[in-house]
């Protein structure tokens, strides 16, 4: 079976043995769906590869990353989830960009919007697993388009005179491109 | 209007109201913005600093308000006793668990004009920390929120999220953790 995406795989693993990993990784081959059927007294056990529906076409097919193939360029947000829940692991964190292949700046936009999602509750099942026993606390403050880690901001004793004060940073200046529906222009130091 | 006799109108017109607004998921700020103008009356035709025409505001829900950005750890709340070393600074989270309340109220009573009517419609401000049963019958209307609030991943229906296409497909060898 000389799939042109598994000899890329395993021209990767040589590669990076040569390189001196160390590792040895078992080769990966894709999920089977185990599938168990009887038929008088023979029983056949088969691992089926669970082919995915026809994406539909993407409206832009001249795109290098799927954000600008679907002309989602400056337009999405931490409320987006489902386009966001794409780019994740279940626990949470980013996929890696070569397997998605999202250019670097849109990488990184996503990145920082799954992180806003995660702070604001928009993920609630996407939590890394816990040991046995361990009660997760309950968030009691709500909050949305969180710029820094919440365990990491320190307070702002003082903020300063009118004319200069000391701002707090909302969103993230990565986002700064978004299309606008309104006038207003997007505050990013309130 | 032809239809109300001359009494009836008059109350309509110059009667004290009272308003509903939900600060569930809300920011204190934009909360305490709409809750202003309802106070000093400015929403209405007749509005003059010397009428005294404001409404009566309920918020309700002020322990579920969100703050954007980083706020809860960085905003200071300072005050000073009067007393030598009576100069206190907490921050929003440690005053919000304290006083449920207190950073709506703090919020309208900074917005609010400087001048003496301040007290006075601060005491037609009627917060609660909670939700708060049988208030309906004293009610007008219910103030729309300023933000919207975003839906989480679990409270899309399994339709929806099946309609929206998926944007890459993952190589053949790609194993999904």
């Amino acid at each position: 079976m000389a799939a042109p995406g598994l000899l890329r795989g395993g021209l990767w693993r040589i590669f990076s043995g040569l390189l001196g990993s160390g590792r040895a990784a078992p080769p990966a081959r894709t999920l089977r769906q185990v599938v168990e059927v009887t038929e008088g007294n023979t029983t056949t056990i088969e691992g089926r590869i669970i082919e995915d529906a026809e994406a539909p076409p993407p409206p832009n097919s001249s795109g290098q990353c799927p954000i600008c193939r679907w002309n989602l360029k400056h337009k999405y947000d931490y409320v987006d989830v489902l386009l966001l829940s794409q780019f994740i692991r279940s626990d949470g964190g980013m996929l890696p960009r070569r397997v998605t292949g999202l250019c670097l700046e849109e990488h990184k936009k996503v990145a920082v919007c799954v992180q806003m999602a995660h702070r604001a509750g928009l993920l609630p099942n996407h939590r890394p697993p816990l040991p046995e026993g361990h009660v997760p606390k309950k968030p009691k403050l709500n909050r949305y388009l969180t710029r820094w880690p919440v365990r990491s901001a320190k307070p702002i004793w003082k903020r300063g005179p009118k004319w200069c004060k000391k701002p707090f940073p909302v969103g993230h200046p990565l986002l700064k491109d978004n299309i606008k529906y309104t006038q207003k222009p997007l505050c990013l130091n309130h | 209007m032809a239809s109300y006799s001359r009494a009836a109108q008059q109350w309509a017109t110059f009667g004290r109201a009272w308003y509903l607004l939900d600060a569930k998921m809300q920011p204190p700020g934009k909360i305490a913005a709409a809750t202003v103008i309802r106070l000093e009356g400015r929403h209405k035709p007749i509005y003059h600093a010397l009428n005294d025409c404001g409404d009566h505001v309920v918020i309700i829900n002020t322990k579920h308000i969100a703050f954007s950005g980083n706020k809860w750890e960085q905003k200071v709340y300072s005050s000073h006793t009067g007393y030598p070393g009576g100069f206190k600074q907490v921050t929003a989270t440690q005053l919000h668990l304290k006083d449920p309340t207190a950073i709506v109220k703090l919020a309208v009573y900074r917005m609010l004009p400087k001048n003496l009517q301040r007290r006075t419609l601060m005491q037609r401000l009627h917060l609660f920390p909670e939700d708060v049963k049988d208030i309906e019958k004293n009610l007008l209307q219910e103030i729309p929120q300023p933000r919207a609030v975003p839906k989480r991943l679990d409270e899309y229906t399994p339709e929806e999220i099946a309609a929206f296409p998926k944007v890459w497909t993952p190589p053949k060898d790609f194993r999904r953790k």
